[in-house]
């Protein structure tokens, strides 16, 4: 199993940095943006399994973030985390389609069991998609040439 | 307590200020009018009796008169129809008494006199013939006027009497004829005037020597002690009220008779005179007292109710007012500690990944034996693990305030209170035995189910009574009360202890976050606000009445049905509204 790839997005940029360093030493390829828009910049720019995603962020907001996230990749798995208790905006970004949230402040081990918790349900799905389109590849192949979807 | 006594303060002044207005105005003006009737109706009564009296009095004086003058005018007739031979000639003056007797039986007796005032006739039942009167008074004064009218006296036959004389010219010489004057019959006249029970009449001469006898005391020709009441110069009917010597008031009327310069006196006792007046104003008052009490007690019961109703509404108003104040205060404190939590929450977050940078870093160069073993970096490692410690402390606080000002998922189901209430108790009853502390459950019959979140309902209680624990702590007789009952579309639980009480200036704080009493370290002050929130959030209320060194109540209202709609309609700041700066 190759490790997991790891979006952080929040505007603290020391959070960033300390996190990520203690996600790569736990054997978590972590890639760090400060804003909504350098977050989908390394989207594009690289193969990523998980983001963690702050809600409440300048310029692009959290949850319009994941708006465009699971628009553009909807495999992607995104945990929302919040500074509020907020039910609201958790509710919102849950209907969006965020795998779940959690509260700062939040140690590592609990992130890493969300992160990894998430990347499980990312490779399940990825697992039926891959089996599927076998299934289709046996039945129809034909199916090879038409174009792969994301 | 000084609420208490403010209240009741006030009631008794609504109370006075009702009686008096609504009470006293139109007692005054009853009183008035019947102070008016009364003073009226005496006078008039006063001058009707006076009135009454002095006719009385006006009228006996004419018959009295009348009389006399009769007696007079017959005895003259008498006189000029003889002449002194024919008068004193034998049986002449039986037969001329007997013929005036038939007129009137006033007359005791007649004779006839000569010049030098002896008896020469007599008719009648003393043996007074032969006497001579030529030194009597009545004697003297008849030869001098001619006609005399005598006051009583006693004379040769010595029994009360008066005479009445006239003289005859006859030639050279004068006889007189004189006649007695039946006392009894005179008497009964004059004394039979009768006014009411004390009224009665009477005569006096000039001299104040009763001529009749008085019913009330008075015995011929003795002289009257009141005499000098009545003196006057003044002709005709005079009334008068004084008081006479013997005591007791009398109104009186006099009138002097011309005939004889006597004085008719009628008097009455005043209070008699007065009587009908008297129980009049008597049975006036009676019914003004007996009215009035009806309508005091009436108006005071009125009264008190009605202050009554004041004073509760007052209080209503009040305690919806500063509720209404509070409830305002912890909203506006609820969005402040929103943002102050989340922006706590972020350095929170940075100090949290810092610290478990600091950690892996340990771990590693233990790993690879770059770590030394000595007392500074032991005391490097608890400073770490302290602020470790520290920051859960503040992540505490943080969600906390998360929960007194946030909504949190509420997961609804059916509670029924009683036995809901039983587990909780069942929680604390081990902390509430080691403080000898009593907890009671009331629970009314047939309580409705609720529909809430019990997970939230039991935080909500267990810091009830965790307070009321605390409260009691240290006190003799600690009790702590839990009733349920059913008010109107709400069920109120009140979680009451017999504790040290809250101070009134505290009682509008106690719900505000980080409001306590408690010593640092010992409570965060969130318990109440936190308890506050989530009923709120329930769509009830908590409401709480204190009175120091008495003890707490906390009661918890809430809805028995649509417990969601007032969480929705409550205002929040969400994500996107707010900023980070």
């Amino acid at each position: 199993m190759s490790s997991t790839r790891l979006l952080l997005v929040d505007d603290e940029e020391r959070f960033l940095e300390t996190t990520r360093k203690l996600l790569q030493k736990r054997g978590v390829e972590t890639f760090t943006a400060a804003n909504g828009i350098d977050a989908l910049k390394v989207l594009e720019d690289h193969r990523i399994d998980v983001v963690i995603l702050d809600v409440k962020m300048p310029g692009l907001d959290g949850v319009e973030v994941l708006r465009k996230i699971k628009q553009k990749y909807p495999l992607i798995e995104v945990v929302m985390l919040t500074g509020h208790a907020s039910v609201e905006s958790a509710v919102e970004g849950l209907k969006l389609g965020a795998y779940d949230y959690v509260m700062k402040p939040l140690a590592i081990e609990d992130m890493l069991k969300k992160v990894n918790e998430a990347y499980d349900k990312k490779r399940a799905m990825e697992d039926k998609i891959r089996k599927a389109k076998v299934d289709r590849i046996i039945s129809h192949p034909m199916a090879v040439f038409e174009k792969e979807e994301d | 307590m000084k609420k208490q006594t403010a209240d009741s303060d006030r009631f008794k002044r609504t109370r006075l200020m009702i009686l008096s207005r609504v009470l006293l105005v139109p007692f005054v003006a009853v009183m008035l009018v019947f102070g008016t009737l009364v003073y009226y109706f005496a006078g008039n009564l006063r001058g009707h009796v006076a009135r009454e009296l002095s006719q009385i009095a006006d009228g006996h004086c004419r018959l009295i008169d009348q009389f006399l003058s009769g007696l007079t005018f017959q005895l003259q007739f008498v006189a000029a129809s003889h002449n002194f031979e024919s008068i004193t000639r034998n049986g002449r003056l039986p037969e001329v008494l007997q013929q005036l007797q038939a007129g009137s039986h006033a007359l005791l007796d007649l004779g006839v006199f000569d010049e030098n005032g002896n008896h020469v006739a007599y008719v009648g039942p003393y043996d007074l013939k032969g006497k001579n009167y030529s030194q009597t008074d009545w004697f003297v004064a008849v030869r001098e006027k001619g006609i005399y009218v005598s006051d009583v006296f006693l004379g040769y036959r010595n029994i009360p009497h008066f005479v009445i004389a006239v003289g005859r010219s006859e030639g050279g010489r004068s006889w007189y004829l004189r006649a007695t004057v039946d006392t009894l019959y005179f008497n009964n006249l004059v004394e039979g005037i009768r006014v009411g029970k004390t009224g009665e009449a009477y005569l006096l001469n000039e001299q104040g020597i009763f001529q009749t006898t008085r019913r009330s005391g008075g015995e011929l020709m003795e002289p009257d002690t009141d005499h000098g009441i009545y003196q006057s110069e003044a002709d005709g009917v005079r009334s008068f009220s004084a008081e006479s010597t013997a005591g007791g008031r009398h109104l009186y009327a006099t009138c002097r008779l011309h005939e004889t310069g006597w004085l008719l006196v009628v008097r009455q006792e005043i209070a008699d005179a007065y009587a009908p007046l008297i129980r009049a104003v008597l049975i006036a008052i009676g019914i003004i007292v007996a009215g009035g009490a009806v309508v005091v007690t009436m108006g005071f019961f009125l009264a008190s109710g009605l202050a009554n109703q004041l004073t509760v509404a007052a209080m209503e108003k009040r305690q919806m007012g500063s509720q209404l104040i509070m409830a305002g205060k912890l909203a506006e404190v609820g969005e402040m500690s929103a943002g102050i939590a989340h922006e706590i929450n972020n350095p929170l977050q940075v100090m949290k990944a810092e610290e478990t940078l600091m950690m892996d870093i340990f771990k590693e160069m233990q790993a690879d034996g770059t770590l030394p073993d000595n007392e500074n970096v032991r005391m490097l490692r608890d400073s770490i693990n302290q602020i470790d410690l520290q920051i859960d402390r503040c992540k505490k606080i943080t969600q906390g305030l998360l929960r007194f000002a946030r909504q949190s998922e509420t997961t609804i189901q059916t509670i029924e209170i009683p036995s809901f209430m039983r587990d909780v108790v069942g929680m604390v009853e081990r902390k509430a035995n080691v403080e000898n502390i009593r907890i009671v459950q009331e629970f009314e019959d047939g309580l409705p189910s609720l529909e809430s979140d019990p997970a939230q309902l039991q935080q909500v209680f267990l810091n009830l009574f965790n307070n009321a624990i605390d409260a009691l702590k240290g006190r003799d007789n600690g009790e702590i009360r839990v009733t349920a009952k059913q008010e109107d579309a709400m069920l109120a639980v009140a979680v009451t202890d017999n504790g040290c009480g809250i101070p009134e200036q505290n009682l509008e704080k106690v719900f505000l976050p980080f409001f306590t009493t408690k010593p640092v370290g010992r409570g965060t002050g969130l318990g109440l606000s936190t308890c506050y929130g989530i009923v709120e959030r329930l769509g009830g209320q908590i409401t709480v009445s204190s009175e120091v060194n008495a003890g707490s109540a906390f009661t918890v209202r809430l809805p028995l049905s649509g417990s969601r709609s007032h969480a929705e309609t409550r205002p929040t700041t969400n994500s996107k509204g707010g900023n980070n700066a």
